[in-house]
């Protein structure tokens, strides 16, 4: 089943989706910062990452334009997920090299959606 | 003789009289006496020689040559000087003369006949006859005597005496008199002189004196009295106009000081209004961060614990869940509306513009919303040509206003039909999307409050369909944004169109300035040098368009991208103008202004405010010289600008009104009489203008904001020269008889707008002023 890589500093939002993804067949990966994101990105090599914008450390722009500069880990899809209050951040977001985002709180089915979308798109490579 | 005293003029004058009347007098009385004199002694040598010839007659006949003949006789008459006596033939017989005389015994004349009597001389030839021969010649000289002499050295000395008497009683009457006469003129000049010299009113003339002199030193009191009087009403007067002075000083010092007072309580509460907003928008984010945390927790949680009931079967707890995720979701949707609401009416909602697929959006709006839809039994129908192809615009905000337009028409519909339809306009340029519902419908007087903020179509409707009744109102501003709209057309019970109508390429607008392309820029007053123009602003696309319009426009321009910046930039470069954006984080355009007016150096520096909608009445309190609106136009922007740095006329007339309209209307007005005139917006700009130069007249509105008609009457009346400008009040008020008390001495008309007409307004500024002192333009 595709790995997904969830990067969120906030426990709850964390527990919640690793639980409701999970349930669906995803395994999850957990970061709770930029760095940790990056760094688990290049050795976990997930299929998808879902990245909160607003993180301790590194945040998440410039954990995803790492993820992206790095030939290893730059086909990995990326959705920021962005609060609702902050528009700008999207921009933002794909500005960075996100690949599709969504609001936070997270509407499961609209994100499944856009997760499904984006494996569609980026198969996961069989892993080596 | 002027530098004599009168009183020497008067006793000279009697001298003068009386010394030429005595000298006449005596002088006759000489003459009187001595032809008196004169006649004596004819009449004596007369007599003398009859006597002389009688007696020497017989003499002469017995001898004729007798040559013993005495003359001593004569020696009784004193007056005889010489006596001689010849015979016939010219032989000296006898001859006499006076002891103590030497007199000259002419010889006898030739031929003679009768006694020949030289009177002027006083000599006698007188021939002595016998038998009709003649047979002598006596020879008689008289003369004074020395007793004749004593008489008149005697004559002479009484003479003297008498003059000298009379001279001396001419000066003494002439000095008591005069006197009399002089002193009341004496002290009457000297009075006069005191009084010249000593303005002491309060000196009278004292004297006695009767007659014309009296009546004149009367008259010349009672002048002194007059002047008295005068002088002193006059003094009272000054005192009384400089305690009115005074008390006009002391009223100014306390208009001074309530208008500071009021410009530091209206910067304070500038600064508390910023502040509260402040506070107030990062309240807003902060609670909507706030709620939404526990929000998402009960939502996920609610979302995880109702699919886990759904697994096991457990549909009581699952409908239970439903309900809590359905208030937990309203309530998000609460909070999102307030804080989009918020947002707009702060002006800092933006767009995110990117090109999507419109299909694609579409379809995940019909996701979202056919839930929502089915529940009240409605289908939802989606009419989309397949060829819609996509759109540039910002994508969030289209699906936030669908689903919003999609969830009114659910909740005013049952088992009905909801519709979305999409139409790209036959000019290709716009896109529809419309939101056809078979419900309720609206009342026309429901669709007035329609698109307003808090305002459902009915108040209870809140109470029955939930909602907060923002999202039309979020919905029209964000089609707005858009350069689109939203329209309605709806019947109450023939159900409701929502239509919202995007340019199929929403456009990167620089949305604060208009028609920058426009060739009709105003250019600067200015051809040699160029005005340096400093434009605050936080927006770098406004102040690169602005720099761009000005820079071709004329002017130097400099900017600063904050409050900050603008205000330490200002103070080195001291601009010839400056712009001024009043939404700015940190210090903004009201604190900018503040502390520009605070300034001396740059207080008079003319500041044009770029303001939202609001703010008109605060920038001009703050002492703006000119309100644009944003979207800014950038023909108004360089006229204005223009207007406010071009040198004033040699002569002008000063229009201080905040209506824009009026002041168009009158400026045109009198540009048409070929007057030139300068605009202020309040006091306060028409001062600023004023202290460049004086206007030859002011057309003067009363209510403004900032310095009111009032106030600036107040401050011109405490200038002396701008006191005389004459003033034409033009007013919309209705004006109190206390008001019109105040306005008529200081002003030479009152018009009331909308009462006037156009002749009327040029005729009071023809009687005001000499139309030649203006300079046509």
């Amino acid at each position: 089943m595709p790995k997904i890589l969830l990067v969120e500093d906030n426990e709850m939002n964390r527990d919640m989706l690793t639980r409701r993804l999970e349930k669906r067949g995803y395994t999850i990966v957990i970061a709770v910062d930029g760095g940790a994101g990056v760094t688990l990105a290049k050795s976990e090599l997930p299929d998808l990452i879902l990245m909160d914008m607003s993180l301790p450390v590194l945040d998440g722009w410039d954990a995803t334009k790492q993820v992206k500069s790095d030939p290893a880990t730059a086909n990995i899809p990326v959705i920021a997920l962005t609060a609702h209050a902050m528009e700008g951040d999207r921009q933002k977001a794909l500005g960075a090299g996100c690949d599709d985002f969504d609001t936070k709180p997270v509407e499961l089915n609209r994100l499944l959606l856009k997760i499904e979308d984006l494996l569609k798109k980026f198969p996961p490579k069989p892993k080596a | 003789m002027k530098s004599l005293s009168f009183r020497w003029q008067l006793t000279l004058f009697i001298l003068m009289i009386c010394g030429v009347t005595l000298s006449l007098a005596l002088v006759g009385l000489y003459l009187y006496d001595v032809r008196q004199f004169n006649a004596e002694i004819e009449s004596r040598l007369e007599k003398t020689r009859f006597l002389m010839v009688e007696n020497l007659t017989p003499l002469l006949e017995q001898n004729p040559e007798a040559t013993d003949l005495q003359l001593g006789a004569l020696g009784v008459d004193s007056q005889i000087a010489a006596a001689a006596l010849y015979t016939p033939d010219n032989k000296l017989l006898a001859r006499y003369m006076r002891p103590g005389a030497h007199e000259f015994i002419p010889p006898p004349p030739k031929v003679f006949q009768k006694p020949i009597f030289d009177t002027h001389r006083l000599v006698a030839w007188s021939p002595i006859v016998s038998n009709n021969k003649t047979i002598g010649l006596l020879y008689l000289k008289a003369a004074e005597s020395e007793a004749d002499k004593d008489r008149f050295k005697d004559l002479i000395k009484l003479a003297l005496i008498i003059f000298s008497s009379a001279a001396f009683l001419a000066i003494t009457v002439a000095f008591r008199l005069g006197g009399r006469f002089t002193q009341p003129i004496t002290e009457l000049a000297h009075v006069a002189t005191t009084v010249q010299r000593t303005h002491d009113y309060t000196e009278r003339v004292q004297s006695s004196a009767s007659g014309e002199i009296g009546e004149l030193i009367e008259s010349f009191n009672a002048m002194l009295q007059t002047v008295q009087t005068k002088t002193s009403e006059l003094e009272q007067a000054r005192e009384t106009a400089e305690g009115a002075k005074d008390q006009l000083e002391e009223a100014n010092r306390t208009l001074e000081a309530r208008v500071e007072d009021r410009t530091k309580l209206l910067a304070k509460a500038v600064k508390d209004a910023e502040e509260a907003s402040k506070a107030k928008s990062s309240f807003l984010a902060k609670m909507s961060h706030e709620l939404r945390t526990p929000l998402n927790a009960i939502i996920g949680y609610s979302e995880i614990l109702r699919e886990d009931a759904v697994d096991e079967g457990d549909t009581r707890t699952a409908d239970d869940l439903d309900k809590v995720l359905n208030a937990a979701r309203h309530l998000l949707g609460l909070i999102n509306d307030v804080l989009d609401i918020s947002k707009i009416e702060a002006g800092k909602m933006e767009l995110y513009l990117e090109t999507f697929d419109l299909a694609k959006t579409i379809n995940e709006v019909i996701a979202t919303a056919s839930p929502l839809v089915a529940k009240k039994g409605n289908t939802l129908t989606l009419d989309c040509p397949p060829d819609i192809g996509s759109m540039h615009a910002d994508a969030t905000k289209l699906r936030q206003m669908l689903l919003n337009l999609l969830s009114n028409a659910s909740k005013f519909t049952e088992k009905g039909t909801i519709t979305l339809k999409l139409s790209r306009l036959p000019d290709g340029q716009s896109i529809e999307f419309a939101v056809i519902d078979t419900g309720i419908g609206m009342s026309p007087e429901q669709l007035t409050r329609l698109f307003q903020a808090f305002s459902q179509a009915d108040a209870s409707t809140t109470s029955k369909y939930g909602g907060t009744g923002l999202g039309l109102a979020i919905s029209k501003q964000f089609a707005q944004m858009m350069q689109g709209d939203i329209t309605v057309q709806s019947a109450a019970g023939q159900g409701s169109t929502f239509t919202i109508r995007l340019p199929a390429t929403v456009e990167i607008k620089k949305p604060k300035i208009v028609n920058q392309a426009s060739h009709r820029l105003t250019r600067s007053p200015f051809v040699e040098k160029r005005p340096k123009i400093l434009v605050i602003d936080d927006d770098k696309d406004i102040r690169v368009v602005i720099s761009e319009i000005l820079d071709q426009s004329g002017y130097e321009v400099f900017t600063a991208g904050s409050g900050q910046q603008g205000l330490d930039l200002a103070v080195q470069m001291i601009p010839n103008l400056i712009i001024l954006d009043i939404m700015m984080p940190g210090m903004d355009g009201w604190t900018v202004l503040t502390k520009l007016q605070n300034k001396p150096a740059l207080a008079d520096v003319p500041v044009i405010i770029l303001s939202g909608a609001s703010g008109l009445e605060m920038a001009m309190s703050l002492g703006a010289a000119a309100v644009l609106f944003k979207p800014i136009d950038a023909n108004q922007l360089t006229a204005e600008i223009a207007a406010q740095l071009a040198p004033l006329p040699s002569s002008f007339i000063l229009l201080v009104e905040d209506d824009a309209d009026s002041r168009t209307l009158i400026t045109r007005l009198l540009d048409g009489e070929g007057w030139s005139s300068r605009a202020a917006i309040n006091g306060n700009a028409a001062l600023r203008i004023m202290k460049l130069g004086t206007p030859a007249m002011i057309i003067l509105d009363l209510k403004m904001s900032g310095m009111n008609g009032f106030e600036l009457l107040e401050v011109i009346g405490k200038n002396p020269e701008w006191k005389k400008i004459p003033v034409v009040v033009v007013t919309s008020m209705d004006l109190t008889s206390d008001m019109r008390d105040y306005l008529t001495p200081r002003t030479v008309g009152i018009l009331l707008k909308g009462r006037f007409s156009r002749e009327d307004l040029i005729g009071s500024i023809r009687r005001s002023i000499s139309t030649a002192a203006l300079t046509p333009t």
